[in-house]
């Protein structure tokens, strides 16, 4: 045993300066984990942070009817389970709110909050002139109110408002405040008051229409368990429940698509990290075996030797494991300073987590150990002749060998299930990363085989490049799979990336409407619009023509259905649509049959129907389905098919459109879409005068859920940016490491050819042609396979849109072949300028 | 059969939804097969029966209430008045002219559309949206006085039916909406069912999980209301 130290020590010693690379190279595959890895935490958990604040609660339960003894009971038992750690309720109803000032009997409709002192669990409320929220601000008949309400009512801070029967004092102005959700807008601008003050207006009687909610604070791993529990519990009394990482709006999808992507990225970063690491390992035992062969002559029994190197390769990796994680350190602090000019970017969280430390570091050193476990099973057959000659070993079967690389294998399967956190991504991973280096070891041996009678070729250096790719023992399969696999992940990332921004951004159309007037009828329209063109200083979307109809008969290729009986027995056909007309399609439709009809009206009634609708309801181009429009039979023939792209819902999307024409005389109302000013009280003062002149017509304001949300996404969105940038660069850092390695077998060689008279130039274009071919052949197959991996992601695990991104794929290609090129070039630079002389005697 | 959006409004929100949030999909593929209670076919199929030239019409002009929200076509009030005028011998066949999530503003909107053919008695059951969004009282009396005014230009007899808002909009909204009804009827001497959801309204029993929409069971009852009113108007009608 002292022995084996005593000889691992001496070893380093003599050659630490060589070994500086090793380390460097470890550290930068431990560093970027640790580095991503906390970096993707600190995202995640303002991720999570943030949706909590969108809910204001861990889990909500909410219901229409009052909560009976007998839903109370359950859900006190189910909870009885668990530590809560906060519990607030609430109720919410709407009402008409007008100044107590009896002169005034302006009287507006307000959407009515009660709150207790525990609310809100997550988030702040945020008030106007930045007031901090306390509920002592609602006690004893206080209300906050949104300034919207104000203008409408037309009183201040501090003035009295009835509600029901009581008086309320106006206390504050709402900005904004936590637990609203894109799903729950309504008709007017919020109030919040406390929830036994809103007891005494009233307005909870028999015949009243009242949201009741019980918000939850829980630890982490109880939320879904209890949220799925309660829900079977409570099945079939109308009590719906929600936990915050909910999927039942787009936001909650989004979110964790966001964070599903993060954990695949963190898994990326594992295994690149492996890739640098491992490559280290190897170049490191295969330049031993000289002295191996040495210390065998002088007696060292295998074990003792095995147990030598082994003991260097922890040493190796554990080094730089620690230098890994001071690396990881640097670049955390100095993120702040480097987006300094940006306060956007500077705002991401920056902490080293301990977990991610700890992973970091184990598998850096998993990773050297396993990796030089099955090159140095090779010192058992190195043996002292190989000083005096070169000898091969190929065609010799070593089971031992096999299984130590089986044991590799499931290890690396097992990190990665790990890593991943969730199986399925783990999998996808595990699958793309098993096959891609199938691929790439086939391709490998391929290519050897495939440009051998190159090696007769009239051109030195293309005969020597060939030469040395095809020869035994050289780097040609561990350049191609470590930058091949590097490519394929790194490329991957990149083009998830860009398909799942796509998809934040058609949720961020900041230019989209964020208010919307509805029942607008036809003899209002022009108002309406001069109206918001005079107020808003452009001109509005036009508006949209609503109308409800019912699918009563189809005469068709597939189908007959002759009387709304039939129909109704279609399942979807039966229920009652709404349809629109218009003479152009919407940016987010596509004809896929027939033809659409273009400007102009028409006699005959057309309609276009909706591509899902056609696939499930066997309707074709050229059938004739009657329509029951508002108690009128109208008989149309479908001439065109559409795809209509549901994600960019912010379009719309209908059914059915109809060719305008024949449908103008019928009775629609109009929903008119408004960008709205950003003000509160400009907005409120457009919504009044719209109101005012137009009574049938409602207002929508969404403006301020809107705006939670994309505070939200857009945070998500850039940490998904920087993520990923990061990813390319520590990526790219750990592939030139990698790349690098392989210049310690070229000193020999480099040397030979020198003293045989070749010329730096010679050299040169042998290691380029060399590198080029490597790199291209690796650049080439990741980003091909990166383009299934994409494609499989996307449409599997984050259930998004997926659109090939060729720029991106050949771009990875081109970077790739470059990159590996140079850096090849590069790390020979010195051997190239080096004596031939001084390394034969020293080698 | 648990709408999303369960108000009259149901539609409107559904298109908003549509139209600016990415939320539900209220039209798309994923909500688009909805299973709907079965009731085997039952005589009196609910939208028209096709062109039966020459039948007398009875039209319901309403909002979700008359359109059957959340129910079968077949088993939303009109459907059921269909059924008992077709059980004692009438000739008159029913339109179901309900618009979920429609106004009074609306109702007036489209009635010329909807008094189309030989109509004889339109039932007027509006209103329950005004009061839901909180809208002035005053311009729903006009609308609904508008509606009745026309329909009597053409001959034809209206029946009103009343509604009530809920209690939370306020006693005093509430008293103002809830006088709209009987002044009006008063007024115009049009027959008058004080409320359409008599003995249905507030009953979770007879309500669906919204709390608003009857379910079968209630819309049997609220047809039996309309009957009572609506049975004496036949004789004079059919001449």
């Amino acid at each position: 045993m002292r022995f084996v130290v005593r000889m691992a020590v001496r070893e380093i010693r003599a050659s630490w300066r060589r070994l500086i690379l090793f380390f460097l190279c470890i550290a930068l595959g431990v560093g970027g984990i640790v580095l991503l890895r906390s970096i993707v935490q600190d995202v995640r958990v303002a991720i999570a942070r943030d949706a909590r604040g969108l809910m204001a609660a861990d889990v909500t339960l909410s219901t229409s009817r009052p909560w009976d003894e007998k839903t109370r009971e359950v859900i006190a038992r189910r909870l009885a389970g668990v530590s809560v750690s906060g519990r607030t309720e609430g109720l919410e109803t709407s009402t008409m709110v007008r100044p107590a000032d009896e002169r005034r009997p302006v009287a507006k409709m307000a959407e009515l909050r009660g709150v207790q002192r525990g609310f809100p669990l997550y988030g702040t409320v945020e008030l106007e002139d930045g007031r901090p929220y306390s509920h002592a601000l609602l006690a004893g008949h206080g209300a906050l109110v949104r300034p919207e309400l104000l203008a409408q009512l037309d009183v201040r801070t501090g003035d009295e408002i009835l509600i029901g029967v009581s008086r309320f004092t106006v206390r504050g102005v709402l900005v904004s405040e936590p637990g609203r959700r894109v799903a729950g807008f309504s008709f007017g601008p919020r109030i919040m008051v406390d929830a036994a003050d809103l007891e005494s207006t009233g307005l909870l009687g028999f015949g009243s229409r009242v949201m009741r909610d019980i918000q939850l604070k829980l630890p982490d791993p109880a939320i879904e368990p209890l949220a799925r529990q309660l829900r079977i519990d409570l099945r079939g009394q109308f009590v719906n429940v929600r936990s915050f990482r909910g999927t039942e709006d787009r936001v909650g999808e989004d979110l964790s698509r966001a964070e599903n992507y993060l954990s695949l990225v963190g898994l990326v970063i594992v295994i690149l990290g492996g890739i640098g690491v491992s490559s280290v390992t190897r170049v490191f035992v295969q330049q031993k075996v000289r002295s191996i062969a040495v210390l065998k002559c002088l007696g060292a029994t295998s074990r003792q030797v095995f147990a030598v190197y082994l003991a260097q390769a922890i040493l190796l990796g554990a080094v730089g494991c620690l230098l890994g994680v001071a690396l990881a350190a640097a670049g955390l602090a100095s993120i702040p300073w480097l987006f300094a000019g940006q306060p956007a970017l500077a705002s991401i969280p920056n902490t080293m987590t301990g977990s991610a430390v700890m992973q970091g570091v184990a598998i850096g050193l998993l990773v050297a150990l396993l990796f030089s476990v099955v090159p140095l099973l090779d010192v058992r057959r190195v043996k002292p002749s190989l000083l005096l000659r070169d000898a091969s070993w190929a065609g010799e079967r070593d089971w031992v060998r096999w299984a130590a690389m089986a044991g590799l294998l499931a290890s690396l399967v097992l990190i990665a299930s790990w890593q991943a956190g969730s199986f399925r991504i783990g999998l996808a991973v595990s699958m793309g990363l098993a096959s891609v280096s199938l691929v790439l070891s086939l391709v490998g041996a391929g290519l050897v085989r495939a440009i051998r009678p190159l090696a007769s070729s009239r051109s030195v250096a293309l005969r020597h490049a060939v030469l040395r790719l095809s020869r035994s023992g050289n780097q040609t399969r561990a350049v191609l799979l470590a930058v091949g696999l590097g490519a394929f992940f790194m490329v991957g990332v990149r083009s998830l990336q860009s398909n799942l921004l796509a998809q934040f951004s058609v949720t961020l159309d900041g230019g989209a409407a964020d208010m919307f007037l509805i029942d607008v009828q036809p003899d209002q329209v022009a108002a309406v619009e001069g109206l918001l063109g005079e107020r808003t200083g452009r001109r509005p979307p036009p508006a949209i023509p609503v109308l409800r109809a019912r699918v009563t008969g189809v005469t068709g290729r597939e189908l007959t259905l002759r009387s709304y009986e039939e129909v109704r027995r279609r399942g979807e056909l039966g229920r009652e649509f709404t349809v629109t007309w218009r003479d152009h399609l919407q940016a987010n439709e596509r004809v896929v049959e027939g033809q659409f009809w273009g400007a102009g009206r028409a006699e005959a009634v057309e309609v276009s129907i909706e591509q899902g609708l056609r696939d499930r309801s066997r309707l074709h181009v050229g059938d004739t389905v009657q329509f029951d429009v508002l108690g009128r039979i109208v008989n149309a023939r479908v001439t065109s098919v559409r795809e209509v792209d549901w994600r960019d819902a912010r379009q719309g999307g209908f059914m059915f459109v109809f060719r305008p024409g024949p449908l103008d005389k019928a009775p629609a109302t109009y929903v008119v879409p408004v960008r709205g000013p950003a003000d509160a009280t400009s907005r409120a003062r457009l919504q009044r005068a719209l109101v005012d002149r137009f009574p049938n017509v409602s207002v929508i304001d969404l403006r301020e859920i809107l705006q939670n949300v994309e505070r939200v996404l857009s945070k998500v969105t850039l940490g998904i940016s920087v993520v990923g940038g990061l990813v390319l660069f520590v990526g790219t850092l750990i592939l030139i490491g990698s790349v690098s390695m392989t210049r310690f077998q070229r000193i020999y060689e480099v040397a030979i050819f020198r003293t045989l008279g070749a010329g730096t130039r010679l050299l040169t274009t042998m290691i380029a042609l060399e590198y080029g071919v490597l790199g291209l052949l690796a650049g080439g197959i990741g980003s091909m396979a990166a383009i299934g991996l994409t494609y499989y992601v996307s449409r599997h695990l984050l259930d998004i849109a997926w659109s090939p991104n060729p720029s991106i794929s050949l771009a990875g290609m081109a970077i790739t072949a470059v990159m590996v090129c140079t850096v090849g070039l590069l790390a020979s630079a010195d051997i190239l300028r080096r004596r031939p002389l001084g390394t034969l005697r020293s080698e | 059969m648990i709408p999303r959006f369960p108000s009259p409004t149901a539609w409107v929100l559904g298109l908003l939804v549509l139209a600016c949030l990415p939320a539900c999909r209220q039209e798309g593929p994923s909500r688009a097969a909805r299973p709907e209670a079965g009731s085997e076919a039952s005589a009196a199929s609910g939208p028209n029966r096709g062109a039966e030239p020459g039948r007398p019409r009875i039209v319901a002009l309403g909002d979700s209430l008359t359109a059957g929200l959340g129910l079968p076509k077949t088993e939303a009030y009109p459907a059921l008045l269909q059924q008992r005028l077709d059980d004692v011998g009438s000739r008159f066949e029913v339109v179901n002219a309900g618009v979920s999530g429609d106004t009074s503003a609306g109702g007036l909107s489209r009635l010329d559309w909807s008094l189309d053919g030989d109509v004889r008695i339109l039932i007027v059951a509006l209103g329950g949206n005004d009061g839901l969004r909180g809208l002035p009282p005053d311009e729903m009396k006009r609308n609904l006085a508008g509606i009745i005014r026309r329909a009597r230009e053409r001959q034809v007899a209206v029946l009103l039916a009343g509604m009530e808002t809920p209690t939370n909009m306020g006693p005093e909204y509430q008293r103002r909406f809830h006088d709209v009804f009987p002044a009006l009827a008063r007024d115009h001497k049009v027959a008058f069912l004080p409320f359409l959801l008599e003995g249905v309204a507030g009953r979770p029993d007879l309500n669906q999980s919204d709390g608003i929409h009857p379910t079968a069971e209630g819309a049997r009852l609220v047809a039996a209301h309309v009957w009572r009113v609506l049975e004496p108007m036949l004789t004079a009608a059919s001449r």
